[in-house]
């Protein structure tokens, strides 16, 4: 099965095409932008598809990177996979970024909690973390500083994400061994085309997760009152 | 020629076939439209994220049920084109995002269409009208009158200094506690109402530019409206007839001033076009035809559902642009800001 894979949820432009059964990645680009998502990523899937035999019939599913992230950012590569497997014939899936950035962990055969953690701003993270074995510590969710250093508990913790640092900093005061070494800001796009191969299409939506609601008030009517 | 359009840059989720016959004439083949008005009404306005987060749930199954529609496959269009703007930018970028996958895959070109030039275009598709032709384009983000020379070349010849029109209709049915969106909501309360009983102001009425001010209208309303609060019924209609009253009076009087202008810098008009959203409201469309006819031109208004937003007028802005070479690449931005006077050939 070969695997297109897409990522603009942080700040990574990224697409790639990954050969499931080989193991081999055939084809991939990734660029480091803050903003520009929706203005590069498309021009970058053309570079990477260009090298791929039958373009997009070669292609038997679309993975996708559906967050947490940055809002548009997730709508810029979620509506172009959704788009291209609607063109193509081909199943799209959601892979979400923490899952992204903890299946590099996971692999390894880590001894120790195995955390994923993404800055959501305004004192809050994004954070998913497994035990050994895969057993779930922590769910995706958005939480306060404290609490994702509470949940994570005493530790050890081998923990990755641009929200790392501030995570380890915390847990650290509070006695926590923490291993910051192999962090990363963005999951590789490999990664995300290697979950995308296995995960199930009726499961795996390719729908934003944004872990936030869409912070707007029901508006106090300026009315004139009325008899 | 066939072309797909793609409408997302406010809180309508579109997506239209048509397609152009021999003769020259448009053909709407399929137009779907998925308003988000329910989403919205307990903000009493349109709220960007949650309008963006709509927009992205919803746009891939509406291009395979416009397609389905169609009885047409993406393969056999010419050309798939998109709102690039303006417009609220996080659903700009799901629409435009979502034609350059689909242009990519297909292999179709793409063209980035400016939502106000498809406004502007959309009386070619109905009544298949020739340019010149004097445009007021009148919705809930733009108030403007136009003259429409060509593809690509527009002279603005007048626009509103404050609010929109449709902006001010909507203020106005919030301030009366009638629902949103409020255009539709006022004119069915101005139709019970008596429309002189308050003595509104005509704002710029006369002035020798063809621009528009509203916001000293919304004002004087308040005021009137605070005056005799509690409002009765019959109060809620009155202020509501005073207002649309005053606004088709201001609507006739400086739409006259431009009908000057343009004859004095672009010829004879074909016509006068009424267009987006408040070209909806029936007796500002009789004032217009009646100013249209003492003018010795013909009013053109499209049909209901496509003076909002649609598909069908990107598809068609599309296949204006497509036959004339006017494509894009697949690097087009997204604009939240984007006049239409920068819609010609790019150098
Ligand atoms: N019958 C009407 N009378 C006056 N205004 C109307 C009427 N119907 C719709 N509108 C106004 O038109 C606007 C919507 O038009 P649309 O072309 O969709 O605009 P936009 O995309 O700029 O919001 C709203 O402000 C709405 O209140």
């Amino acid at each position: 099965m070969r695997v297109l894979a897409i990522d603009t949820a942080l700040n990574a432009c990224a697409a790639g095409v990954l050969d499931a059964g080989a193991g081999q990645v055939l084809a991939e680009e990734s660029l480091t932008l803050e903003r520009g998502h929706a203005e590069e990523l498309l021009p970058l899937i053309e570079r990477v598809i260009s090298r791929i035999d039958g373009r997009f019939s070669g292609i038997d599913r679309v993975a996708v990177t559906i967050g947490p992230g940055s809002y548009t950012g997730l709508r810029v590569g979620i509506a172009a996979a959704r788009a291209i497997g609607l063109a193509a014939g081909a199943p799209v899936v959601g892979v979400s970024t923490l899952s992204g950035l903890l299946a590099p962990l996971v692999a390894t055969g880590e001894r120790r909690i195995a955390a994923a953690a993404i800055d959501a701003r305004h004192g809050g993270v994004y954070l998913q973390a497994v035990a050994p074995g895969g057993r779930t510590v922590v769910a995706a969710s958005h939480l306060s500083l404290r609490d994702a250093v509470r949940f994570l508990g005493s530790g050890p913790v081998v923990i990755t994400g641009s929200g790392a640092a501030v995570i380890a900093a915390e847990a650290i005061e509070a006695g926590v061994s923490v291993d910051l070494s192999l962090a990363e800001v963005t999951p590789h796009v490999a990664w995300i085309a290697r979950l995308g191969a296995i995960a199930d299409p009726a499961h795996a939506l390719p729908k934003p997760l944004y872990l936030k609601g869409p912070d707007a008030k029901p508006q106090a009517h300026a009315r004139v009152a009325r008899r | 020629m066939r072309v797909l359009g793609l409408e997302t840059t406010c809180d309508e989720t579109a997506a239209a076939v048509v397609s152009l016959s021999d003769d020259g004439r448009g053909h709407i083949r399929s137009d779907e439209i998925l308003s988000q008005i329910a989403e919205h009404a307990a903000y009493g306005g349109v709220v960007p994220e949650i309008a963006a987060r709509a927009h992205v749930e919803v746009i891939d199954r509406l291009v395979e049920r416009a397609m389905d529609n169609a009885g047409l496959a993406l393969s056999e269009l010419d050309g798939i084109a998109a709102a690039a703007g303006p417009g609220l930018i996080g659903g700009v970028i799901v629409g435009l995002t979502t034609a350059k996958a689909l242009a990519l895959v297909t292999g179709k070109p793409l063209i980035a269409v400016n939502h106000l030039e498809a406004h502007a275009l959309t009386a070619r598709l109905t009544d298949g009208i020739a340019f010149p032709y004097l445009l007021l384009l009148a919705s809930g983000g733009h108030t403007q009158l136009v003259a429409v020379r060509g593809v690509g070349d527009y002279v603005r010849l007048g626009a509103t200094i404050d609010d929109a029109i449709g902006e001010a209709f909507d203020k106005v049915a919030k301030l009366l506690g009638l629902p949103y969106p409020g255009g539709p909501e006022v004119e069915r309360e101005a139709l019970k109402g008596d429309p002189e009983r308050f003595a509104l102001p005509r704002p710029l009425l006369g002035r020798p530019a063809p621009d528009f001010s509203l916001s000293g209208l919304k004002t004087a309303l308040r005021i009137e409206a605070e005056r005799i609060a509690p409002l009765s019924e019959r109060d809620v209609s009155d202020l509501c007839a005073g207002f649309q009253a005053a606004v088709v009076d201001t609507v006739v009087d400086r739409t006259r001033v431009a009908l000057r202008a343009f004859r004095e810098t672009a010829g004879h008009p074909t016509a006068l076009v009424a267009a987006g959203g408040v070209a909806a409201n029936q007796t500002l469309r009789r004032a217009l035809e009646r100013l249209a006819r003492e003018s010795g031109l013909r009013l053109v208004a499209p049909p209901l559902r496509l003076c909002g937003d649609n598909g069908a007028m990107i598809a068609w802005a599309g296949i204006e642009r497509l036959r004339l070479g006017l494509v894009d690449d697949l690097s087009a931005p997204a604009r939240a800001r984007w006049p239409l006077e920068e819609t010609g050939p790019r150098p």
